[in-house]
């Protein structure tokens, strides 16, 4: 029993980390129609900023957690300014290609300084201290993970549906000529949620550096595991990014529980019965 | 009378290209005939690569899966069924891809742009896992080794041993599925696919299942990939997990394509050429060389996205113009003309 229920909590951690990564994945695609291959490559830059930051420059793990998501929006803003909004023109194959390139050099120029090899990132206690939960002693760090993601997920609601920031975006997503006639600086809110984008993911990189280990693959494993979630919640839906994020949260972690030889198909099994039942994704609109 | 002319011209043009390939082993040392071998093989599959890309407008990450599946079939078939030929090592290879492009074809049928892109890299990525996992099978990190079967051509055998020998199979198989590509973008059915590109609504209100064509498409250019696989583990004589890796050999096809220039049919070609000796070149100069070609094709999608075949229509037609006015290769070169 209280075996399930570790690996429940584990599925819990890695459902968090998913999310955060997946949001804005499908809030970029979802507003800017743009499948971003960079976003992973933005979680990684994220844990190797945390790696310069605690291991390099001896500085602090909330003080990496609040300076690396800062960096990457600045980053996220002006790759949307100066590259992709030059390409935007030609088509989504082009965007498609041109993210798709700058994650190739992201991730050579991360090999080249850092090298080719896992680091390890020590921020201390924190990452070892452990608490009872539920009869069981569970690590803290993992509760936290969940935590972070559950008060971003919230957040992000509530700007979109509570603010008038919110409305903003919402019309920008909806019909982005209207918006702009009506008044609303749509490239300024592209800039803007590509940089939040970003940021995000580099957020869930300073997190997810400690834990599982950081090193220059760990790019293209989220990211796959990013999009499996955006295709079976469906595409810009953010209440289908945190559902799915906790299935295949879930399944990861019991696939390795009940079928460890299955463990890795498991999650594109659960995409292709999606994609025969319904194509557009659990939460997703007919295209 | 003028169109009978330039068909000559064309055919004369690759019976030339044929014949002074095949003139290659005569005059090139052996490394430089392992690297070509390795060029034409690569440009196969960058071709088939430019059919979905190119002429469909679908960008797929999953080209890898067809090439890997190709390339591990040869060497599993190889292995366990000792003294099988090599044509029947090469067709259960290519079965093996038609039967993965028929499955994830069909689960991916209405999926088109971005969204196509993402469920390709997905499936790509199934099929890693299982290279990395089933290790009884495929070997895992340590990949496999084969010897190359001999050729039994009825009469007499011709030992492949020799890169010599080696290098002529491959450029007539190979060069065969290469004129077979240009034919194919010819037929009833390579036209649909590019009008689908331009404007698949019209299409389906002219009756054409558009869908079908999409599949056929898949599994077209998934087998000649897979062909291109195949010959790529007899020429290696080993295959390992960056042949079925989406972000290895999937990375190079793409990056191929598009520097050789996805508008044209022979831009792939072209592409593989550049970017093999490239690679070889830089590899000897440069750890980085893979930043170096990264910022190379950061800078062409930028500034020249048609590629390298667009800069040669460019120049050809800046000195050639009015002759070449008329004459296309194919009707995507004719849009990259406009």
């Amino acid at each position: 029993m209280s075996e399930i229920l570790v690996f429940f909590l584990h599925g819990l951690a890695y459902a968090g980390l998913l999310f955060l990564v997946s949001a804005g994945l499908t809030l970029v695609f979802g507003m800017m129609n743009v499948l971003n291959f960079a976003h992973a490559a933005m979680y990684m830059l994220g844990a190797y900023f945390s790696y310069a930051i605690i291991m390099q420059l001896s500085g602090q793990f909330w003080m990496s957690l609040m300076v690396c998501p800062l960096v990457l929006f600045l980053i996220g803003a002006l790759i949307e300014r100066y590259l992709l909004r030059r390409v935007h023109a030609y088509g989504h194959v082009q965007e498609l290609l041109l993210t798709f390139g700058l994650a190739y050099i992201i991730a050579e120029l991360v090999k080249w300084y850092w090298g080719n090899y896992p680091l390890a990132v020590n921020i201390g206690k924190i990452l070892v201290e452990t608490v009872p939960i539920f009869g069981i002693i569970y690590p803290v760090y993992r509760i936290f993970i969940f935590i972070a993601a559950v008060l971003v997920g919230t957040a992000m609601a509530l700007i979109l549906y509570k603010t008038r920031l919110g409305i903003v975006l919402r019309a920008a997503v909806n019909d982005s000529g209207m918006a702009s006639i009506l008044g609303v600086n749509v490239p300024l809110v592209f800039m803007g949620v590509f940089g939040f984008g970003a940021a995000l993911s580099g957020f869930a990189g300073v997190i997810a550096g400690p834990l599982l280990s950081t090193y220059p693959g760990m790019a293209t494993s989220i990211l796959v595991d990013a999009f499996v979630v955006i295709v079976v919640g469906g595409f810009g839906s953010l209440g289908g990014a945190v559902i799915a994020s906790l299935l295949i949260g879930e399944l990861q972690s019991f696939g390795v529980l009940l079928f460890p030889d299955l463990s890795v198909a498991l999650m594109y099994l659960l995409m292709a019965a999606v994609l025969i039942v319904k194509p557009s994704g659990l939460f997703g609109e007919e295209q | 009378m003028k169109q009978k002319y330039i068909t000559l011209i064309r055919i004369f043009a690759i019976v030339a290209l044929f014949v002074s390939a095949g003139l290659m082993p005569l005059l090139l040392p052996q490394y430089n005939l392992n690297m070509l071998t390795e060029i034409i093989i690569f440009a196969l599959f960058a071709v088939s690569y430019n059919l979905l890309l190119g002429y469909a407008g679908l960008l797929s990450f999953g080209h890898a899966m067809f090439f890997g599946v190709g390339a591990y079939m040869t060497a599993i078939a190889i292995i366990h069924l000792p003294g099988l030929p090599i044509w029947s090592a090469v067709l259960i290879a290519i079965g093996a891809t038609i039967v993965v492009g028929a499955v994830i074809g069909a689960l991916l049928l209405r999926a088109k742009g971005a969204y196509f892109s993402l469920l390709t890299l997905a499936f790509n990525a199934l099929f890693y896992a299982i290279a990395t996992k089933w290790t009884s099978m495929t070997g895992g990190d340590d990949g496999l080794g084969i010897t190359r079967p001999d050729l039994s051509l009825g009469f007499t055998i011709v030992s492949m041993a020799t890169i010599t020998n080696f290098f002529y199979l491959t450029l007539i198989v190979i060069g065969m599925g290469t004129l077979f590509c240009w034919y194919f973008t010819h037929t009833a059915m390579g036209g649909t696919v590019l009008l689908m590109r331009e404007n698949e609504d019209r299409m389906k209100m002219l009756g054409y299942n558009t869908n079908i064509s999409r599949l056929f498409l898949f599994i077209f250019t998934g087998a000649v990939a897979g062909l291109a696989g195949s010959f790529y583990t007899l020429h290696f004589r080993f295959v390992s997990l960056s042949a079925i890796d989406p972000m290895d050999v999937g990375a190079t096809v793409l990056l191929i394509t598009f520097v050789g220039g996805m508008k044209t049919f022979w831009g792939p070609i072209v592409g593989a050429f550049v970017y093999i000796m490239l690679q070889n070149y830089l590899s000897t100069v440069t750890d980085r060389w893979p930043l170096l070609i990264g910022l190379v094709f950061v800078l062409m999608v930028l500034f020249i996205p048609g590629g390298l075949s667009e800069v040669i229509v460019n120049m050809y037609q800046r000195f050639f113009g009015r002759k070449d006015r008329n004459d296309s290769a194919s009707a995507a070169a004719e849009e990259a003309k406009s």
